[in-house]
């Protein structure tokens, strides 16, 4: 089928005993198999880019390894309508944006041609994020359960688009959502699942120095200063502008460093824009390094990380902000705003500090920089709070869990 | 006819001596012999007859072998000193000489394997070996007799010995494993290490009951019902834990069962206390275990103390830390049914109100939501017949299981006991220590420690 990705496995499920423990593993197998016969229909926007491919891309193999026949489709759309869907993201995100009558149409239409043009052959119909939403409108022709997954926060959207969307969503058998303030009201089934990381994924796994020292050569930076370390797309979502202005601020009594690194999706056209203006926010210091990286880059972006001293997230909004799982799975303190799904990663003096504006940022990242060992021990809180909650193979068991619990309203489940 | 007697009569007459004399000699040493025979057996009776349950096999066995061979070398001494020419002579040593070897293998085949039989039958875990070490036994000896046959007949012998010694050597390359596994098997059969019954853990940290010794392998029965095959050179390398017998079965094994949750928006949701205090009252009992139980797995590696999300919205979103710390001190182990769990809360948050009726608000976006966890419960592989296996199992087990059989089973099942004190105490009936489990209170440990904890009471019972 066009569309429809078949990915090789880059980890066995055996190579994830020794992290998660032999009896997770078992737990998988044993939900894995009552899905025997069954097929799981996987759909989202794109195979590249951004934190939803970046799971799938991994989750697909190892569902497929514990014996679940599940399969990845993307929908096909073109500049214009991910333009249209960007614009649905800001506006979701609570957003000032001029969406017209044309774009809904536009939407409709992009969606009408891929109702035609997909197969829908999955028991269980899996659809992540707006851009697919509307390809709901097959239930009535051939039932099956369809889910919805939402890994934005939707807590304040613009009531335009989300009047929009809900009609689709709506007919859905139930909805997921990454914490429960990113929900709204709805008529279906609600369930809080938190998207995971991979910690034998590239941009996870362990790396020797000089894997580390060659990258930092690379990109001319240097290895005995501190370095603060910002992971992510050239988005104003992300505050780029703010975190240099917090740097700038922490610069003036603390010799370090900044690293702004971000890849971009084939979904996100503003990405460009959002990058020229960064660079030019940083021209003349030569401690701020905007490094534009492409999204094979996750050896580099796992060196980086690495090497960093401290890892900051200052989003304005956030979905669920993996890259926090990341750097707290490679025991770094972080200093975090606190949006979207980053208190849930960031328990605020536990795993990390948590800031609400630019200001609060400087002071947090001056506080970490000047207590290193403050600042490990968070970063070993942090580890072990992402081993319990945010690894894949727990993200794997949510889904099973959910698929069955769509056949089931009892709160007790015998299985 | 008449000639050919007369002929010899006349050459007996001549050289009467040169027969005379070699049969006398071949009479005496046939004498000698059944002397030697009285002395040697004697002799062999006084030192091995007592200490030796051997030493009639051996008897037995090689008692008229021994005149033959009396007999062989009579002979042999005879023909020395007789006038038969030397080619005849050479011919009758050959035959003496295969005779003998001939004999002398067949009495050490019989030998070996009346020995062999005589230890085997000793040793249960040897028997089924049996045939196996007697054909090999045979088959050696044989080969050795065959060579040294060969080599009295003048054959060469060097080219068989070279391609013998390089079939050896390759079986014993390539079978070098199983030979390891055999020698071990008889180390392990030598020292009796490991019977049939005993609890061992192995390196790898697999544990389970012994089911068979072969020569070549140990059979265990893992916890998780799978039968281990251990081959024997790893037992005798590595390191094993052995408990030895095993103690006192239940009645009911235990099954261990694990619970897996996932959390659901019931879309209800308070601002304010008043909210909150009666949302309570009609909330399922899942939201209330969820949101005084949820903590205990995703953060327990932070804190023994869980703090109840009611408590934590309160004081960090409502601001009203007085009311916190009172929520927060509510001690879950106290309650054997969430209802009564549910009373106590929504009884201190209105107790609180009446006392305290200005009502905070939380920011937007900051409300408490409601989450119920959908349990799901399925069995593990893992099953204990007694206290033993519950400790190894215990050890390998998600805390997710430890959870359900804990803090689940309890609470939400409305068992209102753990579900290990029920076993031990209906299965093993054993109160003492069913009574140490009831009443050990969980919420005062993390949940790894909590793990620690049972196994030392467990096991300081074992012991």
């Amino acid at each position: 089928m066009q569309n429809e990705i078949h990915l090789q496995s880059k980890s066995r499920l055996k190579d994830y005993e020794p992290v998660v423990g032999r009896s997770s593993l078992e737990e998988l197998k044993m939900l894995a198999a009552k899905f025997s016969g069954k097929i799981v229909q996987i759909i989202n926007s794109t195979f590249v880019g951004g934190g939803v491919s970046e799971i799938l891309e991994h989750m697909v193999p190892l569902l497929n390894q514990l014996g679940v026949d599940a399969r990845w489709n993307v929908i096909s759309g073109g500049e214009e309508f991910f333009e249209v869907t960007k614009k649905f993201h800001n506006a979701l995100h609570g957003n000032r944006e001029k969406i017209s009558s044309q774009d809904f149409a536009l939407f409709s239409e992009v969606t009408q041609r891929n109702l035609n043009e997909m197969s829908f052959y999955g028991d269980i119909i899996f659809i992540h994020d707006p851009q697919p939403v509307g390809l709901i409108a097959q239930k009535k022709n051939i039932g099956k359960k369809w889910l919805w997954r939402c890994h934005i926060d939707v807590s304040n959207p613009d009531k335009k688009v989300w009047k929009f969307l809900r009609s689709f969503i709506v007919d859905y058998d139930a909805a997921v959502f990454s914490a429960p303030n990113f929900a709204q009201h709805l008529p279906i089934r609600q369930f809080l699942i938190t998207p995971s990381i991979d910690p034998l994924s590239d941009k996870n796994k362990e790396l020797d120095s000089g894997t580390i020292n060659s990258v930092l050569a690379k990109y001319s930076l240097i290895s005995n200063k501190p370095m603060i370390v910002q992971i992510s797309r050239f988005d104003r979502l992300k505050d780029p502008l703010g975190v240099i202005e917090a740097f700038k601020m922490v610069r003036k009594g603390i010799d370090c460093q900044l690293v702004l690194a971000g890849g971009t999706a084939t979904d996100d056209p503003e990405c460009t824009e959002v990058y020229s203006e960064v660079k030019k926010q940083a021209e003349g210091n030569t401690d701020i390094h905007i490094l534009l990286v492409p999204p094979e880059s996750d050896i580099e972006i796992n060196a980086l990380q690495r090497a960093a001293a401290i890892i900051i997230q200052k989003s304005l909004k956030e979905g669920f902000g993996l890259t926090i799982s990341e750097a707290l799975w490679k025991s770094k303190p972080v200093v975090a705003s606190a949006v979207g799904g980053i208190p849930l990663q960031v328990k605020n003096k536990f795993t990390g500090l948590l800031c609400y504006t630019v200001e609060g940022a400087a002071y947090a990242l001056k506080q970490l920089l000047s207590n290193p060992e403050y600042a490990n021990r968070l970063g070993q809180n942090g580890r072990e709070h992402v081993k319990q909650n945010f690894l894949i193979t727990g993200h794997l068991k949510n889904y099973l869990l959910m698929f069955l619990a769509l056949d089931h309203n009892s709160d007790v489940i015998y299985l | 006819m008449v000639d050919w007697l007369t002929d010899s009569w006349l050459w007996l007459t001549h050289n009467w001596l040169h027969v005379v004399v070699p049969l006398v000699v071949f009479l005496a040493t046939y004498v000698v012999g059944l002397w030697v025979r009285r002395i040697a057996y004697r002799a062999f009776n006084r030192w091995a007859g007592g200490k030796w349950e051997g030493s009639q096999i051996v008897i037995q066995i090689t008692r008229t072998p021994f005149i033959y061979w009396f007999l062989i070398l009579g002979a042999f001494i005879a023909i020395q000193i007789s006038k038969l020419d030397s080619a005849g002579k050479i011919l009758a040593d050959k035959i003496l000489a295969s005779l003998f070897v001939f004999s002398l293998t067949w009495v050490i085949v019989s030998l070996s394997v009346k020995i062999v039989k005589l230890y085997t039958g000793k040793v249960p875990r040897l028997q089924t070996s049996e045939n196996v070490i007697i054909n090999i036994i045979r088959t050696a000896i044989a080969v050795v007799g065959a060579l040294i046959l060969l080599d009295v007949w003048g054959a060469p012998t060097t080219p068989l010995i070279l391609l013998l010694a390089a079939v050896i050597l390759i079986a014993a390359l390539s079978f070098r494993d199983l030979l390891a596994n055999l020698y071990s098997g008889f180390q392990l059969a030598q020292g009796e290490q490991i019977k049939v019954g005993d609890f061992i853990k192995l390196e790898s940290g697999d544990s389970g009951y012994v089911t068979d010794v072969t020569w070549s392998n140990t059979r265990i029965r893992a916890l998780d019902g799978n039968l281990i095959l251990v081959p024997n050179s790893r037992l005798v390398q590595g390191t094993i834990i052995n408990y030895g017998r095993p103690l006192k079965k239940a009645t009911r094994p235990f099954r261990f069962y694990t619970r897996l949750y996932l959390k659901e928006l019931t879309g209800l949701t308070a601002s304010n206390l008043g909210e909150l205090a009666n949302m309570l009252k009609e909330v399922p009992d899942s939201v209330i275990y969820y949101h005084t139980h949820h903590f205990l797995e995703e953060h327990h590696y932070l804190t023994p103390e869980p703090a109840n999300d009611f408590a934590l919205w309160i004081s960090d979103e409502l601001g009203d830390e007085v009311l916190g710390e009172k929520l927060a001190s509510i001690n879950i182990f106290d309650f054997l049914s969430i209802d009564a769990l549910r009373s106590r809360i929504e009884g201190v948050i209105t107790d609180y109100l009446s006392k305290k009726p200005e009502e905070r608000t939380a920011r937007e976006g900051r409300e408490f939501h409601f989450i119920k966890s959908v349990s799901f419960i399925m069995p593990t592989s893992y099953v204990a017949h007694d206290l033993r296996e519950f400790v190894e199992v215990l050890r390998q087990v998600s805390i997710d299981s430890l959870s359900y059989h804990i803090f689940e089973a309890r609470l939400k099942l409305k068992k209102g006991v753990n579900d290990f004190a029920i076993w031990i105490e209906e299965c093993l009936d054993d109160k003492d220590l069913a009574e140490k489990l009831a009443y050990l209170d969980p919420y005062n440990y993390t949940l790894e420690g909590l793990r620690s904890t049972i196994i030392q009471v467990i096991e300081k019972r074992i012991k």
